[in-house]
């Protein structure tokens, strides 16, 4: 399901550069783990990768305080509901970044008689950011992070060497 | 209980749910709680968030094909579970693996006994309102991390080992890296002892808390240090030694009363007895080929069944699988630990506060999608 | 050893000597494999819970012919692992033993929801690990895919 985003009446072109910039250094993730990619986003918010240096290492578990949910790991059938009604909790602006193989299309629990997953978390919120892995090491998220952190700043020209890539929606 | 506390004109029970999304990672768990006041009357461990139909799949893919699944049902023991998916497999198909494959996969599953337990402990803590410990705990659990990673290459999800060895030979590097985790943990052992064992909040919130006794533990099926901290020394490489257990020198911690306390006392002495078996096993480690090299990659088990328990880093874990001759197994059923220890709760936690089933609940070291399969 | 061997005695003398199957070597991880009838799993299991036993697993098998449902018990001492296997029609009950051994109350719960055998005497039988309006039974053979649904004769001879 696509959800449009929809643009604010009244445009302030330098306020808005500098609130994105403001949102974009100071993302705090919601705590969303849900299978193994959990524990990589713990590592990456613990003392080697930290995640605190780029402003995201405030995990709250509130909706209500978060900006960024980070789907990491399998969704299945009986949590489907509740993710959407998380994501419905958070204010705007939000962003989603579906984390894992299994977050992105189901991953290795994706076969043809499964009745248990739903393959990917882009049939139920929009994602911003897919980190693929199996599960991701902790730099794939701090990658990843950085990623959406371009996307709101706009600043993907810019910065060519951070080397990720734009999926082209088709239709 | 609650009657020393004056009681209000109407009592109104309240229903709270605690999950499924909350800040003790343990996976995704709702506790539907019946609460009166702050006292927990009824407590319901509502679970399948986590459900990805392995047995299912165990039906639709050949033995090598759910590799990938057995590590992802407990990942924080990954290797543990490999391990013994290859150790059941290799029973009912009749491999052997050569001796130091066995060496080189029991070091590596007490690395990740370890690896596990210190991640229990750093959430343990983080549940009970402590943050400092996490950071510690992760710093050495990287190590380990590093370490398998470069013998395996994956940190969380391995599938290093293979029915009849392992997928890659181990070097000297890994020896030696190895021996250097070892000295660098036991010199941390003060740091953890003196940070929190002796911390007087800590006592405070986990003494005589969640007593799990043994006829308790017997009925619920609750295996594993929870078991052995209520005094039952009651460990699947003492009691049925698979690989090359019974050729090391280690011993079974246990507790005597069962308390949260007991619990966490217990873990970390078993993350010493790991560090003894490791070191006897690079001790003892014979040089020789790393596998088994006619096991064909469909494995064709001959008809009949398996029943395969081996102690993971949560309790005892048991395997059983079923065989029709046919590269894909009849049913593979998997008896995970966490789910006795969790089913336990539904009496454990009756008439606690609720910041004492915090702490109860991180002591018994649950993972759900284990008991979600 | 102690308890292994008390209840051994006492299943013997329930179920008579042909009800047993050893297996000295250990080969399949149980020492015996006791043959039960639907009437007397309770018995049985009442045996096993005097005798200091625990329930570790309950499995279903689903055969062409027939269901099957494997308790595997245990005691805290070496190869004391005992299965009991009872057979149960597709559309059949089994009793449940959940007034014996706690931990059945889960274990009856998941096998009900994977397979749609109903466990009579179960006090709160409701779904465990899928979702509540599931109407199905995934791990029957003839849902989903499978690889091989075959008779009980063909795996166990």
């Amino acid at each position: 399901m696509e959800n449009q985003r929809t643009e604010p009446v009244i445009q302030f072109a330098l306020l808005d550069d500098l609130l994105n910039l403001a949102r974009a250094n100071s993302l705090w993730p919601m705590t969303f783990g849900l299978a193994c990619c959990a524990i990589e986003m713990m590592a990456a918010g613990a003392s080697r990768f930290d995640l605190d240096r780029f402003g995201a290492g405030v995990f709250r578990p509130s909706p209500r305080q978060s900006d960024v949910m980070i789907v990491a790991g399998t969704i299945s059938k009986k949590m489907a509901p509740a993710i959407q009604m998380l994501w419905d909790q958070m204010p705007n602006p939000k962003w989603c970044i579906a984390m894992g193989n299994c977050a992105i299309s189901g991953g290795p629990f994706e076969y043809e008689g499964q009745y248990a997953i739903v393959p990917g978390a882009d049939l139920i919120v929009p994602v911003d950011i897919h980190i693929p892995g199996c599960p991701p090491r902790p730099e794939g998220l701090i990658q990843g992070i950085l990623a959406l952190e371009d996307k709101i700043t706009k600043g993907e020209k810019r910065n060519v060497l951070r080397r990720f890539r734009r999926l082209e929606r088709v239709g | 209980m609650a009657e020393q506390f004056p009681q209000p004109a109407q009592q109104q029970l309240y229903s709270l749910n605690l999950g499924p999304q909350h800040p003790s990672t343990h996976g995704v768990l709702r506790v539907l709680l019946t609460l009166d006041g702050e006292y927990i009357l009824e407590a319901d461990p509502i679970i399948g968030y986590g459900h990805r139909g392995h047995e299912k799949m165990g039906e639709n893919r050949t033995y090598l094909q759910f590799m990938p699944n057995a590590s992802r049902m407990d990942y924080l023991s990954g290797l543990l579970y490999n391990h013994g998916f290859c150790l059941a497999v290799e029973k009912l198909a009749g491999i052997e693996p050569p001796e130091r494959a066995k060496y080189i996969r029991v070091i590596c599953a007490e690395l990740n006994r370890i690896s596990s337990h210190l991640l229990w402990f750093g959430t343990f803590l983080m549940d009970l309102g402590a943050f400092t410990p996490f950071l510690y705990c992760f710093d050495d659990r990287e190590n380990i991390l590093d370490i398998l990673d470069r013998v395996s290459g994956s940190r969380l999800t391995y599938s290093y080992c293979r029915f009849g060895g392992v997928a890659r030979d181990v070097d000297d590097v890994f020896i030696e890296q190895t021996r250097a985790f070892i000295k660098r943990l036991r010199s941390r052992w003060p740091d953890y002892h003196n940070l929190v064992t002796k911390n007087v909040i800590f006592i405070h919130r986990v003494r005589d808390v969640g007593i799990i006794d043994k006829d308790l533990a017997r009925r619920f099926g609750v295996t594993g240090p929870n078991l052995r901290a209520a005094g039952v020394a009651f460990d699947m490489r003492k009691v049925e030694p698979y690989e090359v257990y019974d050729r090391f020198d280690f011993e079974i911690p246990t507790g005597s009363k069962g308390d949260a306390l007991d619990r966490y006392r217990v873990r970390l002495e078993e993350m010493e007895q790991s560090c003894r078996i490791i070191e006897q096993a690079l001790d003892q480690m014979p040089d020789g080929p790393y596998r088994q090299e006619r096991v064909r990659l469909k494995v064709k088990p001959p008809r009949g069944e398996v029943y395969f328990a081996f102690e993971s880093a949560r309790g005892q874990t048991a395997y059983y699988l079923v065989s029709d001759g046919s590269p894909y197994p009849y049913r593979v059923h998997v008896r995970v630990p966490s789910f006795g220890n969790l089913h336990c709760l539904t009496e454990v936690l009756k008439e606690t506060l609720v910041a004492d089933a915090i702490a109860i609940l991180g002591s018994i070291d649950i993972v759900v999608p284990e008991i979600d399969r | 050893m102690a308890a292994k061997d008390d209840a051994l005695r006492r299943i013997q003398e329930l179920l008579g000597p042909g009800a047993l199957t050893a297996d000295p070597d250990f080969r399949a991880g149980v020492s015996y494999t006791v043959a039960c009838p639907k009437e007397s799993l309770l018995a049985v299991m009442e045996i096993f819970n005097a005798c200091g036993f625990y329930l570790e697993s309950l499995t279903g098998l689903d055969f062409q012919d027939t269901l099957e449902f494997v308790y595997h018990m245990n005691a805290y001492e070496p190869r004391a692992r005992m299965a009991v296997r009872v057979l149960c029609p597709h559309d059949g009950e089994m009793p449940s033993v959940s007034g014996v051994f706690a931990s059945a109350l889960w274990q009856e719960r998941e096998a009900w929801e994977f397979y749609g055998v109903r466990f009579s005497g179960h006090p709160d039988l409701r779904r465990l690990l899928l979702p509540d309006d599931a109407d199905f039974y995934p791990l029957r053979k003839d849902f989903g895919t499978v690889h091989a649904y075959r008779k009980r004769e063909e795996v166990y001879g």
